[in-house]
């Protein structure tokens, strides 16, 4: 293998192991069981919404509205469970909305055929009006059992539960991409939706597929969140848009260059996490990071487009 | 006096050579014709030279000055092309076209009379009859060609590239296009001319050279050579090596359409059927509604006029799934775009449709996929470094086996193929022609859609033709070729069959 496919390839890896050297070296503090495995809790929920995003970009669409989603369900797990709903159920309630907004999402661009640029985009909004609706645009903020709250904050030995949760999860989408047949039939859907439909695919079916993971993912993470904070309020979930795409954009640069991968997903939110983490160690300031981070996704994305058009040449 | 040359033109493809070694000469003013097989490597030629691709190695000459294009904007000042697609701005008119680019202006602002004026002035210097006013889109595609002829023109190049321009012209057309590339010449300017059609370049060349995979066989004089002659440098081999037969007894029908007649009138009642073993051609124009007729079958759609029946029992097409299950498969025309998952490797698309019998539980069992994906690869002689190999580098005539290979396992009845040779080389194409001569033998049906007449000729046991939709002609062999194209045309309206 050549310097440039190795770079196209590994670039993206190979910029998280720079970045990891450097704050370890320059940042005290930073290199300390402590701190890692306090990156991995900060990008946990991140991971876990965004390996839903994966799978939607895997079958060539788009989502808009997961981070509504994930507010939505952030509230309305907190909200069943302080009426006194059993928590095993609400969560479960939670998880089924999910399921059934992803299911609306589908229907919308598979058999009505509106681009889902547009679907997600009007159903977040819808989304946003259902958590108004539902809390007032108050925040719940007591009143959670302690077993609730195990998810987001217990740990299991020296291991956050979360930290596992996201282990878990990612090991989970991995194999499923990978191993099974419904993975390699979502990333035919996505890698040419004709040829796979003329090789016998249901795409449509899959396309719906791939838009019930990343709601399903997006309600999960809603549920965690809450847990995590003790709390949930109408716009908990609303950073995770942006994040949510950029960490997505920056793993379609690692390994299989310009497509979604749960691996590369996972390690653009450690870039994220370790930047993040660093540089507020640092004590940089907030808008030093944003900006930080927005020349760093530019610059992992330039690469690669460069590397890759180049390979194509 | 030489004003174009190359030496040792090279142009390699990821498993192809298209261009080998090629050194070609065009003289001030003469009318050069490129002929050859399709994939013969006369495009490739073009594209080089007009900058669109880079060769692999070579120079490249223009007035006895080397040139390099880095793209077709460093090649425009010294050769103009006709492509077949045309490069006019469809909501613009004749003249804005004509000017584009380089519209005359006052401190900014177009000059629009001075502009139409001096446009119907260089239009009547060629003694054209175009309509420079109206938007472009709304003119037939023979005005749109002249148009974009005469753009050309306008930047008065010293060499011009005529690929395929007659394609979409009528014959009064033709007329007005030799007249003209005669014109041209006698101005001095060097014209390279490509076309299929062997009349017209020997009407119209002074020299003519053939190219064959890639390689320059040789380059005559008009006034020394025959078409025959011609024919025979173009083809390496013999015909009967080229276009390998097998006979067989055709056996029970797989598959018969009928369609039933328009209320209206303009459509009659027609059908054919295919039976096992059989090779059924389909010949018409391109949009003559061959591969519209095929997808209805395999895709499905609204409910239409046809009634199908496979094998006696009556089949209503709903999608490819459906159809895949009822023993027909399709090889699609667009290899990229329709046959081949192109971000996938070869083996994984080599298993796409049957992935869920090589696997347990849902899980893919990479072993048993992996062979089974060598052995189709062994048994197609796809030429390929490793199974991994992203299917997207593989050259052509290998990216077609891997579409058709996937339906190895599929145990279909009826193989629909749509212009599997097109854009593959000579070599490919014989073994395309065997593969499907193999699956009719064991017990198949071929539906074999081509707008190559020789070679469905060639192959095919009987040959349907086909216009504007319908199924116009019927014919058996011996093929009498004339008949065929009439009917191609829709010269033909009584469908009957020749013999």
């Amino acid at each position: 293998m050549n310097v440039n496919k190795l770079l196209t390839r590994y670039g993206t890896v190979a910029a998280l192991c720079l970045l990891f050297l450097l704050f370890s070296i320059g940042v005290q503090g930073f290199f300390d069981y402590g701190n890692i495995i306090n990156i991995l809790t900060q990008i946990a929920l991140l991971m876990i919404i965004a390996q839903g995003f994966t799978m939607v970009l895997t079958v060539g669409e788009l989502d808009l509205s997961f981070a509504n989603v994930a507010s939505l369900s952030s509230v309305i797990v907190a909200g069943l469970i302080i009426k006194g709903v059993n928590p095993i159920l609400a969560i479960l309630i939670c998880l089924a909305g999910g399921v059934l907004f992803g299911l609306v999402n589908g229907t919308l661009v598979t058999k009505v055929g509106i681009p889902s640029l547009i679907t997600t985009l009007a159903t977040g909004i819808v989304a946003n009006g259902l958590i108004y609706m539902y809390t007032k645009g108050v925040s719940f903020y007591s009143g959670l059992p302690k077993g609730f709250l195990y998810l987001g904050r217990g740990r299991i030995g020296p291991i956050p539960v979360l930290v596992l949760i996201m282990l878990g999860i990612l090991a989970i989408c991995h194999i499923f991409i990978n191993k099974t047949v419904v993975g390699s039939n979502l990333q035919a859907t996505g890698g040419n939706p004709a040829a796979a439909r003329l090789a016998g695919i249901n795409t449509r079916f899959y396309k719906v597929l791939g838009l019930v993971l990343g709601s399903f993912a997006a309600a999960l993470a809603g549920i965690l969140l809450t847990s995590r904070l003790g709390a949930a309020n109408p716009e908990g979930a609303g950073g995770f848009l942006m994040e949510g795409f950029a960490i997505v954009l920056l793993g379609q640069t690692v390994f299989t260059v310009g497509r979604p991968s749960p691996i590369g997903t996972f390690v653009g939110a450690l870039i994220i996490g370790v930047l993040n983490n660093g540089l507020t160690l640092l004590g940089a300031e907030y808008f030093v990071q944003d900006i930080v981070k927005g020349l760093i996704i530019i610059l992992a994305v330039v690469i690669s487009s460069i590397q890759s058009k180049r390979m194509g040449a | 006096m030489t004003c174009l040359r190359t030496e040792g033109i090279t142009k390699e493809f990821p498993g192809v050579l298209a261009l080998d070694q090629v050194d070609f000469e065009l003289a001030k003013g003469e009318i050069h014709a490129l002929v050859g097989e399709n994939g013969a490597g006369k495009s490739t030629l073009v594209k080089v030279l007009a900058g669109v691709y880079k060769p692999s190695s070579g120079r490249i000459f223009v007035n006895e000055a080397e040139v390099s294009f880095a793209s077709p904007r460093d090649a425009a000042p010294y050769i103009g092309v006709v492509h077949q697609e045309r490069e006019l701005v469809p909501f613009y008119s004749g003249t804005a076209n004509l000017f584009l680019g380089q519209e005359m202006n006052k401190a900014g602002f177009l000059s629009k009379r001075e502009m139409r004026a001096k446009a119907l002035e260089f239009m009547k210097r060629y003694d054209l009859d175009l309509d420079m006013d109206s938007p472009v889109s709304l003119l037939g595609s023979g005005m749109q060609e002249m148009l974009t002829i005469l753009k050309i023109l306008f930047r008065s190049p010293d060499i011009v590239i005529f690929d395929e321009p007659t394609a979409p012209l009528s014959v009064k057309e033709c007329e007005v296009l030799f007249r003209l590339i005669r014109d041209l010449k006698a101005a001095g300017t060097s014209i390279i001319y490509i076309s299929h059609h062997l009349p017209e370049v020997l009407d119209l060349a002074d020299r003519i050279t053939v190219l064959r995979n890639g390689k320059i066989v040789a380059t005559v004089d008009k006034a020394s050579v025959s078409e025959a002659e011609i024919i025979k440098l173009m083809i390496a081999k013999d015909l009967s090596q080229q276009y390998p037969k097998i006979e067989l007894e055709p056996g029970q029908e797989v598959i018969s359409v009928e369609s039933q007649a328009e209320p209206g009138g303009r459509a009659r009642k027609s059908g054919f059927s295919i039976r096992a073993k059989e090779i059924v051609g389909f010949a018409g124009l391109v949009g003559s509604g061959r591969s519209e007729l095929a997808k209805r079958i395999f895709e499905g759609g609204p409910e239409g006029r046809y009634k199908v029946n496979l094998a006696g029992i009556p089949f209503a097409p709903k999608s490819p799934k459906h159809a895949i299950a009822n023993g027909i498969v399709m090889i699609p025309e667009d290899r990229r775009g329709e046959g081949l998952i192109t971000s996938f490797d070869v083996g994984a698309n080599l298993a796409l449709p049957r992935l869920s019998l090589l696997s347990k539980f849902g899980f893919r069992q990479e072993k048993r996929i992996r062979q089974r994906s060598g052995q189709i690869i062994g048994d197609l002689a796809i030429k390929v470094f490793s199974q991994n190999q992203i299917v997207s580098t593989l050259s052509g005539g290998n990216q077609q086996k891997v579409s058709l290979g996937k339906w190895f396992d599929a145990d279909a009845k009826l193989w629909i193929f749509d212009e599997p040779t097109q854009g593959i080389d000579v070599e490919t194409k014989s073994e395309i022609y065997l593969i499907m001569q193999r699956l009719a033998s064991r017990g198949a049906g071929i539906w074999f859609i081509s707008s190559d007449l020789r070679e469905l000729e060639a192959i095919a046991d009987r040959i349907l033709v086909m216009h504007e939709g319908e199924i116009v002609g019927k014919f058996a062999r011996p093929f009498q070729t004339e008949k065929i194209l009439e009917a191609m045309l829709g010269n033909q309206k009584n469908e009957e069959v020749h013999a």
